[in-house]
């Protein structure tokens, strides 16, 4: 089934033209970027059941100025005919007022081409054509038959969210109109022991609908098995080890330590060291990583960004050597590059940041079975639990939710956990020895630029083998 | 508008309560890149959130559903009946033991006015950026960037119980970084102030604090393999750090068998060789955004004790999981209070350690204890001399070594937690980068 677009911006859209039509009287450049976004969020676990609205819901609205100087924006989420005299006072009397003795930046009016386009994307079942009945039900059936495998399960929670994206953006050149459906579901399983307790996870995500609860099925016990085995696990003993990262910890090292590292604004800034590297091996030769709306259809896959800019498929390291990093309007503004269409918000209320969307590596020609063989001693690392960037002096931090003991190209069946590896960005990336082949991502997570202002990004590549540092 | 959606939740015949979450937040923004405005932005939004609840019963057993819904401005009258509508469909299926709504008649402790909200926020934003300012006058480093936030946020909370309460808090994000370049590369720190109150001496001392380690991680060396040497946490690492307290003596945790502390345990054990930890939660702890007569049930706030030289005397309880523990609601209060512990920070310091003054992110997990951090500055004092280290991480169990721990009587503050500036750890581990 095709997404359906939202009413609401459909009716909105000849009073969106009528405030930019008030504002332009006075300002050289409007746009406004119009949100409908809906979604529930539902939880079944042995304690309770949740069904609330997710907390990405929102429905508003984002004008942009050229003030003559540099652009300013206003979010509001009251319009009527009646409102919009106030709205114009209001972004008259609160924007572009700082004190005289403050200096400002300057930038020039974008050069907009005309384009009118729609972007509705497909989906096989619509969760809100689902009664909550019935994706409660296949909640709790997972959940009971993961809670029956154990008796050191001490609680197990199944959950379902959907979010239904719908975006217009309106100037003087540009009509867009987008409207996506994404959907991630969880296992997670908290195990117990005399005092120890452990969780593990497992979760499964993208621009599809309800059909992504059916995967829980598929890894229940999985994710029960690891748990009960996470409870006699060891920390790693810090030092360097060979590793194979499953794909999810593959996609968390492209974010953590490439992604972030060629977000432009952070060039504008003189943030990231990647600046002075386009061009120059950071890599090793066997590795090709993008990030693009357009590269992929996952979790952040759109027509236009938050900006008005089309998506696209940004190659950033080719064959090791870094090639192209991603930008929102104004930094490749003040960089003089194209705009990759990474200006993303984390709603209509904040400003836009150069954001990722889909990152990953592409995949390679290794078989699994040979980079499993070529370890002596080290770990195999699965699961994303948490990450942080430092494009300017490329440390690396990686949480993942345990390692699996290799001795001689075998699993020994011991875990590691908590596995934190750390270290130093290139160092990292040329230690990549094999990259195996198929792709997958996974975006059910959301990725913070600093520590705040979290969108939706989804992430991955194949199993590669690396050196790291754990501790 | 709240009369509005009143009418509609009256209407609803299959409800047997609500709760009316309003908030209309107007901000002021400023983005700068070195000591200019990159970009300014404001906004002014009106939210209204509502949960609707449903009481029923099934083989004799007594339920209460519930769902929430965020209802727009710019709904129609047909718009919100079908929001609630759906809400109160969905909240039949949410099989939850009973539980009662707050019921009227409390008494709120009304907190002082903000400085805040003696002038405008653009008057207030061009205050905050002169001290943000003031000591950026370094040469060879200084801010690289920053981004202030200034937010008026009136709430208003009304229930079907009659609960109907409100306020206005007025929260500022002060979120900045340093940068310093000595002979090898520029390196750079992150910090992010957030706070209710203006006190431009504390922006300014915070702005140069953070220039001046910057200076130190602009020199420093690798940090060097280093095996039985206990760790000293500082700031914002102390606050993670006893966010594990918090969370373990939740309710919420405990009912969803996520901790397992009973009252009366004695957490940290009973053979305690370092500080015992009291850990009180205080809603009307100055200068945090966090302060407030009430909760987003509209339950009467005050402060409570958790921990009291290590053991836990009560739990953080809304409503709901207070009844579901039969222990005393407390509502839902964030600020956090930690009594400073028996030795001075020069005590704490005197035997060789690693003092860790920023890590990338320091991670603890509330559930089983590990935290973890990658260290972007640390001081190794190795009995004779200080040498600023970089690089490595520090690992370890709260529960594994939290009967050895030493609190510095030296308090910090910081937005929602007061507690000792530094906490030291015996036996944490530390992987270094040199082996």
């Amino acid at each position: 089934m095709q997404v359906s677009g939202s009413d609401f911006l459909a009716r909105s859209k000849p009073l969106v033209r009528k405030l930019i039509g008030l504002l332009s009287t006075d300002y050289g450049q409007v746009s406004v970027l119009g949100t409908d976004t809906r979604g529930k969020t539902y939880m079944v676990s042995g304690t309770g059941i949740e069904i609330n609205d997710y907390f990405l819901v929102e429905r508003g609205f984002v004008v942009r100025i050229h003030n003559g100087v540099n652009y300013s924006e206003y979010s509001f989420n009251e319009l009527s005919e009646e409102k919009l005299p106030g709205i114009v006072a209001e972004i008259k009397e609160k924007l572009h007022k700082t004190a005289p003795e403050i200096t400002v930046n300057a930038y020039d009016k974008f050069e907009e081409e005309e384009i009118t386009k729609q972007f509705f994307s497909e989906a096989e079942q619509d969760p809100e054509a689902l009664s909550p009945e019935v994706i409660l039900r296949s909640l709790t059936r997972v959940r009971d038959m993961a809670a029956a495998l154990s008796d050191q399960i001490v609680n197990f929670r199944t959950s379902f969210n959907y979010i239904h994206v719908s975006k217009i953006y309106l100037s003087d050149k540009k009509d867009l109109e987008q409207s996506y459906l994404t959907c991630e579901a969880r296992l997670f399983c908290i195990a117990g022991r005399d005092q120890v307790i452990k969780s593990a996870y497992r979760a499964f995500s993208g621009m599809k609908g309800c059909e992504v609860i059916r995967e829980l099925e598929c890894h229940y016990k999985d994710v029960v098995e690891d748990c009960i085995r996470l409870l006699d696990s060891k920390p790693a003993k810090p030092g360097m080890y060979d590793v194979i990262c499953a794909p999810d910890i593959t996609g968390l090292i492209a974010h953590e330590a490439f992604g972030h590292g060629v977000e432009m604004d952070m060039f504008v800034k003189g943030r990231a060291k990647g600046a002075e590297y386009m061009g120059k091996q950071v890599a090793s030769p066997i590795t090709t990583m993008h990030d693009g709306a357009a590269a992929i259809t996952h979790m952040s896959s759109y027509l236009f960004d938050d900006e008005g800019t089309l998506g696209t498929d940004t190659v950033i390291i080719k064959d090791g050597i870094l090639r192209n990093g991603i930008s929102d309007l104004l930094s490749a503004q003040k960089l003089g590059t194209a705009p990759t269409g990474n200006g993303k918000r984390q709603s209509f209320e904040r400003k836009a940041y150069t954001r990722m969307t889909n990152t990953f590596f592409e995949e390679g020609e290794d078989s699994y079975e040979d980079m499993l063989a070529s370890i002596r001693f080290g770990y195999q690392l699965e699961g994303l639990y948490s990450g942080m960037e430092d494009p300017k002096n490329w440390g690396i931090q990686c949480i993942a939710m345990l390692g699996r003991e290799i001795v001689d190209g075998k699993f020994t069946g011991n875990l590691i956990s908590p596995v934190v590896m750390t270290g130093y960005v290139p160092d990292l990336l040329k230690s990549i020895s094999m990259v195996g082949g198929g792709l997958d991502l996974e975006g059910a997570g959301f990725c913070g630029k600093g520590h705040k202002e979290f969108v939706k990004t989804a992430n991955g590549g194949p199993y590669i083998k690396a050196k790291v540092r754990l501790g | 508008m709240l009369e509005r959606i009143r009418r509609i939740l009256m209407n609803q015949k299959d409800i047997t309560g609500y709760k009316i979450c309003e908030t209309r937040t107007q901000s002021n923004e400023l983005f700068f890149i070195r000591k200019n405005v990159d970009m300014d932005r404001a906004k002014t939004v009106h939210y209204f959130k509502v949960t609707v609840y449903v009481d029923f019963e099934e083989d004799g057993q007594r339920f209460t559903g519930s769902s929430a819904t965020s209802l727009h401005p710019t709904m129609s009258d047909e718009e919100l009946e079908k929001a609630i509508r759906e809400a109160a469909f969905a909240a039949r299926f949410v099989k939850n033991p009973a539980y009662p709504l707050e019921e009227a008649g409390a008494q709120y402790r009304v907190l002082p006015q903000s400085t805040f909200a003696k002038e405008s926020l653009p008057y207030w934003m061009n205050e905050i950026t002169k001290a943000v300012y003031k000591n950026d006058r370094y040469d060879k480093g200084g801010i690289n960037s920053c981004e202030i936030f200034l937010e008026r946020i009136d709430t208003r909370v009304v229930n079907s119980r009659g609960v109907d309460v409100r306020d206005t808090k007025y929260k500022c994000m002060v979120e900045f970084i340093t940068t310093w370049k000595e002979e090898g590369e520029e390196i750079e720190l992150y910090r992010c102030l957030e706070f209710s109150d203006f006190n431009g001496s504390q922006i300014e001392s915070e702005v140069e604090r953070m220039i001046t380690i910057c200076q130190d991680r602009a020199v420093a060396a690798k940090t060097p393999a280093l095996e039985h040497l206990p760790v000293i946490l500082t700031r914002e690492a102390v606050r993670e750090f006893f966010g594990y307290y918090y969370s373990k003596s939740n309710a919420l945790s405990v009912y969803n068998h996520s901790s397992s502390w009973k009252l009366g345990d004695r957490i940290q054990g009973t053979a305690v060789k370092g500080d015992k930890i009291t850990l009180t939660l205080d809603p009307f702890l100055k200068n945090s955004c966090y302060s407030g007569g009430f909760d987003s049930d509209g339950h009467a706030l005050a402060p409570v004790t958790l921990l009291d030289q290590g053991e836990l005397k009560g739990y953080a309880a809304d409503i709901r999981y207070a009844h579901y523990l039969k222990v005393p609601s407390t509502g839902a209060i964030t600020n956090v209070v930690v009594k400073g512990g028996s030795k001075s920070a020069g005590e704490l310091k005197k035997e060789p350690h690693l003092m860790v003054a920023a890590f990338s992110d320091f991670s603890v997990d509330t559930l089983t204890g590990d935290f973890c951090g990658e260290i972007r500055l640390a001081w190794y004092f190795d009995g004779e001399k200080t040498t600023p280290v970089t690089g490595g991480s520090v690992s370890g169990n709260i529960n594994e070594l939290h009967h050895e721990i030493y609190l510095s009587r030296e308090l910090w503050r910081d937005n929602n937690f007061e507690g000792p500036e530094l906490v030291k750890l015996m036996k944490a581990a530390i992987a270094g980068v040199t082996e």
